[in-house]
């Protein structure tokens, strides 16, 4: 099962990886820029006073790698409905989808612990933790819109009835935006957590198109 | 579990309809009503209103009309520019002689926004030279923290400067600072006549003074009342050197901190929360004038320089909630979540509960709705009961919601 999914995904698991790592290296070669040409403390002055940030480039790295895994996990298997074979393995079918699910978020904690690894580990080369702590609280709903996108993602592909894609669609359209409201470095402090709990309720959400797809609903 | 899901995904659209459609609303039908401007004319002695709301009028207190050159005429302080050129400025007011340097020395403007407050801050501040011998600034190479202890942290190594950490602990904790800082307020800029340092407040509300003069520690403990706690802190810059800052009281009361006797002055006004009005200061050869604007009023209180009241103007309208949009979306939406907000600079759930209970004939109406869309359906009612309890609680929200996800499960 975990083996039928490493087959579907693994170019893109493998790809987003190297990419989503060059994406997370990229910013610090500007900083490094700017430290040579405008010295070190004017770059933090511009950073702490004058809203710079320097992690901008990576706002959209998460999201696109997630739904890139999402519809690389879930596509073939709307395809001529081969998702109803694996319904018919003997294996109890929300568990197959949550194994599925479970695949899914496995791969995006992996690149997404190296990237925030690295991108922690190369900010602390630079800036003090006043302002590293700061950029990881303004990175943080990026990852986990990654996250959002990826569950909202595979309910929107596994969904038979178009006219409810469209629905959820909609839905994706709303919430979303939420982990990417544009505010100084920082400010998503007071709400990170919400937002990830949020996240962790729609992980399941997959179940709710998977029951809609075996029922036959079309 | 499956319902569990699906319930799951009815409150996230809950949460993003409750966010999207008020917002969409309020782009479509919002018509905000701009505050005037307020001056105090030091000619008349009377309030001059400034409106820029359908056309430009300008008024006194009194609702007197106004010519453009007559209205600043009254203001001779703020349009003394305007008033060279038209040959109008006036010789003295009140016996006092009308000298350029004077009117510019005295002029001063401040403006704090409860954004500004409510707002992620800085912990590391740059320490300039303040006797550099140099004529402009210049940005030192390291910045401060004041956490357990006072730490320079040198931009281009980004390490700790352990020797200047402790000559400048040491000398904070000998003049009785306890450490961490609540707040550090200055004028981290260059863009300045001088440098002032800045004013701490400690882990006990005590105020401190620090600067940095030839390279050494100058720590000043300010004597406060006891009890005073400032809520916001905001140094200035203005040309006439009076005071080093506004200090904002969880009182609602402001006070003037006045250079080299640091004297702390408590202004003749009420009502000055910054947390939740924007407050403009503006200062000049005769007066001050604090005006506080808030959702639905704006109060202008003016002092004379011995900052006692002399006059006040107050003036209000109907804020959102009681003008027609503010009534039809009362209609719509049972309550309104927002990710912003005017007044913050977080990003936060902001719930903002309906006024009234209008929306309940909407909520009403669309369980009628969703229970023929169920007879349609051919299904069992007591089956849909929780949609028609989200329906009734949430509204136009759950009911798009229950739809976007329907309850087919009993089918």
């Amino acid at each position: 099962m975990v083996y039928k999914e490493w087959i579907k995904t693994r170019w893109f698991v493998i790809l987003y990886a190297v990419l989503g790592l060059s994406f997370i290296a990229y910013p610090f070669l500007n900083v490094q820029r700017d430290f040579k040409f405008s010295d070190a403390n004017n770059y933090w002055y511009t950073i702490m006073f004058m809203g710079v940030s320097y992690f901008g480039s990576l706002k959209f790295v998460p999201v696109l790698g997630a739904l890139a895994i999402s519809v690389a996990q879930y596509f073939p298997e709307t395809v001529s409905k081969r998702i109803k074979l694996t319904f018919h393995l003997p294996i109890n079918e929300n568990r197959v989808l949550l194994m599925m699910m479970l695949y899914g978020s496995i791969c995006l904690v992996t690149c997404y612990i190296i990237q925030l690894a690295v991108f922690l580990g190369l900010s602390c080369i630079y800036f003090p933790s006043d302002i590293v702590m700061p950029a990881m609280t303004s990175v943080t709903p990026w990852f986990l819109a990654g996250f959002a996108a990826y569950y909202l993602a595979a309910l929107i592909v596994l969904e038979p009835v178009w006219k409810y894609r469209m629905a959820y669609l909609l839905v994706t359209g709303t919430f979303v935006p939420l982990f990417f409201q544009s505010a100084s470095t920082g400010a998503y402090e007071p709400v990170n957590l919400a937002l990830a709990f949020l996240v962790i309720i729609i992980s399941i959400s997959l179940l709710f198109s998977g029951y809609r797809f075996r029922k036959g609903e079309m | 579990m499956v319902k569990l899901s699906r319930y799951f995904l009815v409150i996230i659209a809950i949460i993003g309809f409750g966010i999207a459609l008020p917002k969409l609303y309020w782009v479509a039908f919002s018509h905000p009503i701009r505050a005037p401007f307020i001056q105090y004319s030091c000619v008349d002695h009377d309030f001059m209103l400034l409106r820029s709301q359908d056309g430009v009028s300008r008024t006194n207190s009194e609702g007197t009309t106004f010519t453009r050159e007559e209205y600043e005429n009254k203001l001779p302080l703020m349009y003394t520019r305007q008033l060279l050129m038209n040959n109008t400025m006036p010789d003295t007011i009140d016996g006092v002689e009308m000298d350029m340097h004077e009117i510019s020395a005295n002029r001063s403007t401040f403006r704090v926004r409860p954004r500004e407050i409510d707002a992620p801050q800085p912990t590391l501040f740059p320490l300039f030279e303040s006797q550099s011998g140099r004529a402009n600034l210049e940005m030192p190479s390291d910045f401060f923290r004041i956490i357990w202890r006072m730490e320079f942290i040198d931009a281009e190594s980004n390490k700790i400067d352990e020797e200047k950490s402790r000559m400048f602990s040491a000398v904070l904790y000998k003049r009785g600072f306890k450490f961490p800082a609540k707040s550090i307020n200055g004028l981290p800029t260059t863009r300045k006549s001088c440098d002032e340092g800045y004013l701490i407040v400690d882990s006990e509300d005590q105020l401190f003074h620090l600067k940095m003069i030839k390279g050494e520690p100058f720590v000043k403990k300010v004597e406060i009342p006891d009890g005073l706690k400032f809520r916001w802190i905001s140094c200035v810059d203005f040309k006439d050197k009076f005071y080093y800052a506004y200090l904002f009281s969880t009182d609602n009361e402001v006070y003037v901190l006045t250079q080299y006797d640091y004297m702390l002055v408590k202004l003749d006004v009420e009502n000055i929360n910054p947390e939740e009005n924007e407050i403009r200061i503006y200062g000049d050869l005769f007066n001050y004038n604090i005006i506080s604007t808030g959702e639905g009023e704006i109060t202008s209180q003016v002092l004379n320089k011995d900052y006692k009241k002399v006059d006040e103007y107050k003036e209000s309208w109907p804020v959102r909630d009681e003008r027609s949009e503010g009534k039809v979306a009362q209609f719509i939406f049972p309550a309104q979540l927002k990710m912003r907000d005017s007044n913050s600079s977080f990003v936060r759930f902001f719930f903002e509960a309906n006024k009234s209970f209008n929306w309940i004939i909407l909520s009403l109406l669309l369980m009628l709705v969703q229970f023929f869309i169920i007879r349609k359906r051919k299904e069992n009612i007591k089956n849909q009961l929780v949609d028609f309890a989200i329906i009734a609680a949430t509204g136009i929200f759950g009911f798009i919601a229950v739809n976007f996800f329907p309850n087919k499960f009993f089918k």
